[in-house]
């Protein structure tokens, strides 16, 4: 005791720490190829963990800090805290979108929330550990040094000597450290992989004999969500939306999160506003985030001559060419080649006639023979989605009508609207039961509106015969389309082929449907 | 030392013009300090002699900013900036804007040039650039890339220029201005509505125009100009002028310029500026993205991306456009200005990633699925901009991650270069594929 | 002629060799042996087109995947791995069970260590015959379930499997103990001459013992035990 005490130095005070802060900074964002995230600063609240990373910036914890200095001195404290802390923002995650990838994958495996946090959390820090190592010449190594302080790190810092080549004065569990040792920390492209292996070798140790999770924190902190920016957070769920497995595994990770995210909150009218709001529907983000991964371009103003000729500019007048478009006032008064100028004549360009966008009614079935969308992908909500925001782009109106047993009752109609948020609503509403459409409803609604129509089904509809009958006999643009077997859909085109504005199309494969229907709102819409 | 001399006349510059002509916000982070990117990039396109285009609402201060760094910059009263202004409007001739014929001189049968004051003067502002024919456009491009400017079978050489060209976002009766127009440009910035706090100072602050007039040398500055004189003779003048206006500054508002030889040595002080090597490997790496096509050789507008590509999580898929020569150049230039502004002694990665974006948007046409999908993003920069930062960011982002490795195959390239036989170092990236190219071993 | 890369004349890389690049560039080495290994069974028993479970034609088969598994350099950790590139199908396409097993069954008797843990719990399909032949003196503790054939012909090896089995569990075995946390299947100890196997929970059906012993919840149901 009397040798440790020895060695022991007296806490930094904090304007000394702030003073070396201010001096270690520059010289770690050098090393990490400049991070864009701001000058950290110190917390005094008791906390047992070293750092905590908020809205981009780390905030390191003064009674840790006031700990290690007793026995390593301030610079190399604060510089493997730097590092770890910017590591993780320049390597991994990176991102919001890599994280919830990695968390959806360890709670995938895992199946319990606060596991799979805690094996991400894990995972992360040792691959920025390591990157920070290996790359960036960091003194972590010094840190870590000092001795575990939990059975986990214990496990973590054997992992380290092994793949490091340092001696850190480890005792963890040899055999769990060496199922780690193999794992390819640093390549990005195998990281759900290396993370699934990486939990097989922890598992035993995430959870205690009694089958709780110990209470326990790495001396870094958890990596919460509240880290990342609202932006990021747009981007990373519609990232996350397109590589989900399904619209499960997307809503379960997103329930998980949603109260540490900045989550858009979901607004009756329009739009998405962002910060703690009522909880938002998973199932309809999904499909929203989803088909922002389809956009349609931009539709071009058309332009078109006006047909009358105007001066345009100036070129110089040469003698074989005629007086009647000279320039007097730019020519001084004089016919010399090289000085007098005449006027070239262009015609002028104007708008043309931009055709009012026609609003669009999508029809989407949903009785039992099509997927439910809250546990499968549906491709009739995605291309129902991606019609409806093609629509929108263009201040279009949309309305839906959601149908399985219509007549019964089994339908859902939602008027025109150009709110997104109740537009997905409805589309992702699933009955389940017959299909039979409301067809009094569906041609007042199509007749009185004279919008597109767009309507999803896989053509098992009992009253088929009178719905062809009745589109037929629209003037709407109508495009079908049909999903599984073709004898319904084979109806449709006979009745269509005297009618130019009906388009069926079947799918094979239903990801097919949002390039169908984009194709088509692309040439109704009539982009270049 | 004399280098630290310049910096701090330059920042002084800055610093005036930001808290007494031209209010705006911070925009821009670089070493940790706070920038207005406008009026930085400003700074910088006058120090080095380059050509910005500044985008914006109209009345939101294109035009001001660049009236004002050119007015302390090259010590020219604001009054005398004001007139050599060229105006966008399809009327503008060759005439109004470079020179014209002595019209008493023309009449006795000689052929003598009075060349206007936008040529003479190194400061070149025009105003919404766009709704000038592109022939005047390309005229003004032509002039300003070469320093010289001819009428009449006359020339007229500057010895240092700066261009700043204003334009308004698109609307009816504007022209565009053509890509290899704007190619020409070095940055584009965007100048912003400053916001209500700072929108109403500008209102209650409306002297701040005089401060940089002086009526009497400006009448002197219009004789000299107006002179017959030689080359050297109108430069002495003009220089006499801008001396005393420099004092004048010094004297009323403590405020010291540079004059012509001290711009010149700022110049040299900024191209021996170094670049680290990451910044280097940072630049080619974003090159390759921008120029490489795994199916046609290179990026070319005329052919289209294929689905299926190897190499479609790239840049190059989402560019209908092959970067030009122009974008190095821009970027080696402007990165190492703003390296000298803020003090490093050399150019690192994150100069690079601070001027990368405004480098590239102008000149970067983007496809329109790409367009499309991040059209909707939540930003606070205008879209081109915003989407050359996504892709400055994201190059980065690959960089990170194989720095070292990039590195090490550009250093195995030189001695492959030089004999040595060697392997290149393999890699996904198409840098390495530009690689063996260059070393003449691709198939 | 002028060196485009100049530049970078000097380049002294910062970036530090750690143990972690060998380690894990000899790991896909291994991988990728073990991998061409089962290549190499695969394409011998996929001779006929059809592979199915008859007694010579699994002798066969673990003959060949000796021959082949003689010659790798690989640890415990590594047959653990191999399993999950087995199940996710990326470097191999075709997982066909029974060979695969045998093919795992090989490596495990054959490694160095004498105590295998095998975690396939995470697995989306279960292998069969792994256990196959494991010898005296070596024991293989699995966790999840497998499939058939789970320690037949045991030659002395101590098995545990900490999830369920499929059929024919311990079919053949000659001694040794095979222990087994939750269900087994039907035809269970088919052809056992000695050795234990201890259920957990439910067996679904018993096989044509000839000698041996199977406990059921503890209790022995069979074998020298009731005599």
């Amino acid at each position: 005791m009397a040798q440790m005490n020895k060695h022991q130095k007296n806490p930094e005070p904090l304007e000394d720490l702030e003073e070396l802060l201010k001096r270690l900074w520059p010289e770690v964002r050098r090393r990490h190829l400049y991070p864009e995230i701001p000058l950290p600063r110190f917390d005094d609240s008791p906390s047992p963990v070293a750092m905590e990373i908020r809205n981009k910036q780390i905030i390191l914890n003064l009674d840790y800090i006031s700990t290690m200095t007793r026995s390593l001195p301030a610079e190399t404290v604060l510089e493997a805290l730097l590092d770890h802390g910017v590591s993780h923002y320049t390597c991994c995650p990176w991102d919001l979108s890599t994280h919830l990838r990695l968390y959806a994958r360890a709670k995938e495996i895992l199946g319990d929330r606060d596991l799979a946090r805690k094996a991400t959390d894990l995972f992360m820090d040792v691959v920025a550990d390591t990157h920070a190592v290996k790359e960036r010449q960091s003194s972590l190594p010094e840190l870590y040094r000092n001795g575990a302080q939990t059975p986990m790190e214990e496990v973590i810092f054997s992992l380290y000597e092994k793949i490091w080549g340092l001696d850190l004065g480890s005792k963890g569990d040899q055999e769990t450290a060496n199922r780690l040792v193999t794992i390819p920390y640093l390549d990005k492209r195998r990281w759900m992989m290396s993370l699934a292996r990486f939990i097989r070798g922890i598992r035993p140790l995430l959870e205690d004999d009694n089958g709780s999770i110990p209470d326990e924190q790495t001396r870094m902190g958890k990596h919460g969500f509240q880290q990342y920016a609202p932006e990021e957070i747009e981007q990373a769920l519609r990232e996350f939306a397109r590589e989900a497995g399904s619209p499960e595994q997307f809503a379960e990770v997103f329930e998980d999160l949603q109260s540490e995210l900045e989550i858009p909150v979901q607004n009756t009218s329009e739009g998405m506003g962002h910060g703690a709001g009522n909880p938002v529907d998973a199932n309809r983000l999904y499909y929203m985030k989803l088909a922002e991964n389809y956009a349609l371009p931009l539709l071009k103003i058309p332009m078109k001559g006006s047909g009358y000729l105007h001066p345009h500019s100036h070129r110089p007048w040469e003698v074989c060419q005629p007086f009647k478009d000279l320039d007097p006032w730019s020519s001084f008064g004089k016919f010399l080649p090289g000085i007098t100028q005449i006027w070239e004549r262009r015609e002028g360009q104007i708008y043309g006639r931009k055709e009012k966008t026609p609003d669009c009614l999508v029809i989407i079935d949903s009785s039992g023979s099509m997927v439910d969308p809250r546990s499968h992908l549906s491709y009739a909500v995605l291309g129902g989605g991606c019609a409806a925001d093609g629509y929108l782009r263009h201040d279009a109106r949309v309305a839906v009508y959601n149908f399985s047993d219509a007549p019964a009752g089994g339908k859902e109609y939602l008027p025109f609207t150009r709110s997104r948020s109740l537009i997905y609503q409805v589309l992702c509403r699933y009955f389940g039961g017959g299909t039979a459409l409301d067809l009094e409803e569906v041609t007042s609604v199509a007749q009185e509106s004279e919008a597109d129509i767009f309507l999803i089904t896989d053509m098992q509809i009992t009253n088929l015969d009178q719905t062809v009958s009745r589109f037929a006999r629209l003037k709407n643009r109508v495009t079908a389309v049909h999903v599984g077997k073709k004898s319904g859909a084979l109806r449709f085109i006979k009745a269509s082929v005297k009618n130019q504005n009906i388009s069926v199309f079947g799918v094979n494969e239903t990801n097919d449907i949002p390039r169908i229907v984009l194709g088509s709102v692309r040439s109704y819409l009539a982009y270049e | 030392m004399e280098n630290g001399k310049y910096r701090h006349t330059v920042r002084e510059i800055y610093d005036f013009i930001q808290s007494r002509l031209y209010f705006n916000r911070p925009d821009l982070q670089v070493g940790g300090e706070q920038f207005n990117s406008t009026l930085l990039f400003t700074l910088l396109t006058a120090l080095t002699g380059g050509k910005a285009l500044i985008i914006g609402e109209p009345g939101l201060g294109k035009t001001t900013a660049a009236e004002y760094v050119g007015s302390l910059l090259y010590q020219l009263p604001v009054g005398t900036v004001w007139a050599s202004e060229v105006g966008g409007h399809p009327e503008q001739t060759e005439e109004k804007i470079i020179g014209r014929p002595d019209l008493g001189k023309l009449n006795q049968g000689q052929e003598e040039v009075v060349w206007s004051h936008f040529v003479q003067l190194p400061v070149k502002i025009v105003d919404e650039i766009n709704r000038l024919p592109e022939t005047k456009q390309s005229m003004i491009l032509d002039g300003v890339d070469r320093g010289n400017w001819e009428y009449l079978n006359e020339m007229i050489l500057n010895s240092e220029y700066c261009l700043f060209a204003t334009a308004n976002y698109q609307d009816q009766g504007t022209n565009t201005i053509i890509a290899p127009l704007l190619d020409r440009f070095d940055v584009m910035v965007e100048s912003r509505h400053p916001g209500p706090s700072y929108g109403f100072l500008i209102s209650q602050r409306q002297e701040k125009e005089e401060l940089l007039r002086h009526p009497d040398l400006e009448r002197e500055l219009q004789d000299a100009l107006k002179k017959r004189s030689t080359p050297e003779e109108k430069d002495s003048q003009i220089a006499a002028v801008a001396e005393a206006f420099g004092a004048h500054l010094e004297e009323s508002l403590q405020l010291p310029t540079l004059d012509h030889t001290s711009r010149t040595k700022v110049r040299e002080q900024i191209a021996s500026i170094a670049l680290e090597q990451d910044a280097n490997a940072y630049a080619r790496m974003l090159l390759a993205e921008l120029s490489f096509c795994d199916r046609h050789g290179q990026k070319r507008s005329n052919e289209v991306c294929e689905e299926g590509c190897h190499y479609t999580g790239y840049l190059c898929h989402r560019l209908r456009n092959c970067a030009s020569n122009r974008l190095p150049v821009s970027l080696s230039n402007y990165a190492k200005a703003l390296a000298w502004f803020t003090e490093a002694s050399t150019v690192g990665i994150e100069e690079m990633r601070a001027v990368g974006p405004y480098c590239l948007a102008h000149r970067a046409q983007w496809t329109d699925t790409h367009l499309s999908l991040l059209q909707k993003d939540r930003r606070n920069d205008p879209l081109q901009i915003h989407l050359a930062r996504e892709a400055i960011n994201e190059v980065f982002q690959r960089y990170s991650e194989q720095a070292e490795h990039v590195k090490e195959a550009l250093a195995t390239a030189y001695r492959i270069f030089q004999g040595e036989a060697l392997e290149p170092v393999a890699g996904d990236h198409p840098i390495y594929v530009e690689i063996r190219k260059d070393l003449n071993l691709e198939e | 002629m002028f060196n485009p890369f100049e530049d970078f004349k000097e380049f002294l890389s910062k970036a530090r060799t750690l143990p972690l690049d060998r380690l894990s560039a000899d790991h896909d080495q291994i991988m990728a042996e073990l991998t061409s290994g089962y290549g190499k069974l695969v394409e011998q028993e996929l001779k006929s087109l059809v592979w199915f479970v008859e007694h010579n034609r699994v002798i066969e088969a673990y003959k060949t995947a000796t021959e082949v598994v003689k010659d790798l350099s690989y640890d415990a950790h590594s047959i653990e791995d191999f399993c999950y590139v087995l199940d996710s199908g990326v470097d191999i396409p075709y997982l066909i069970s029974g060979p695969a097993g045998i093919y795992v069954a090989a490596l495990c008797n054959h490694v160095a260590e004498e105590k295998i843990v095998l975690r396939l719990g995470e697995m989306k399909r279960t292998l069969h015959f792994l256990g196959y032949r494991l010898p005296y003196g070596k024991s293989l503790r699995i966790e999840g379930d497998t499939g058939n054939f789970t320690g037949s012909a045991l030659q002395g090896g101590d098995i545990t499997v900490t999830g369920a089995t499929g059929d024919w569990t311990g079919a053949g075995m000659t001694e040794g103990k095979i222990s087994i946390h939750k269900n087994c299947g039907r035809n269970t100890g088919e052809w056992m001459q000695g050795g234990e196997i201890w259920v957990g929970s439910r067996i679904r059906g018993l096989g044509r013992i000839t000698s041996g012993q199977i406990y059921q919840a503890g209790e022995a149901i069979t074998g020298d035990a009731l005599l």
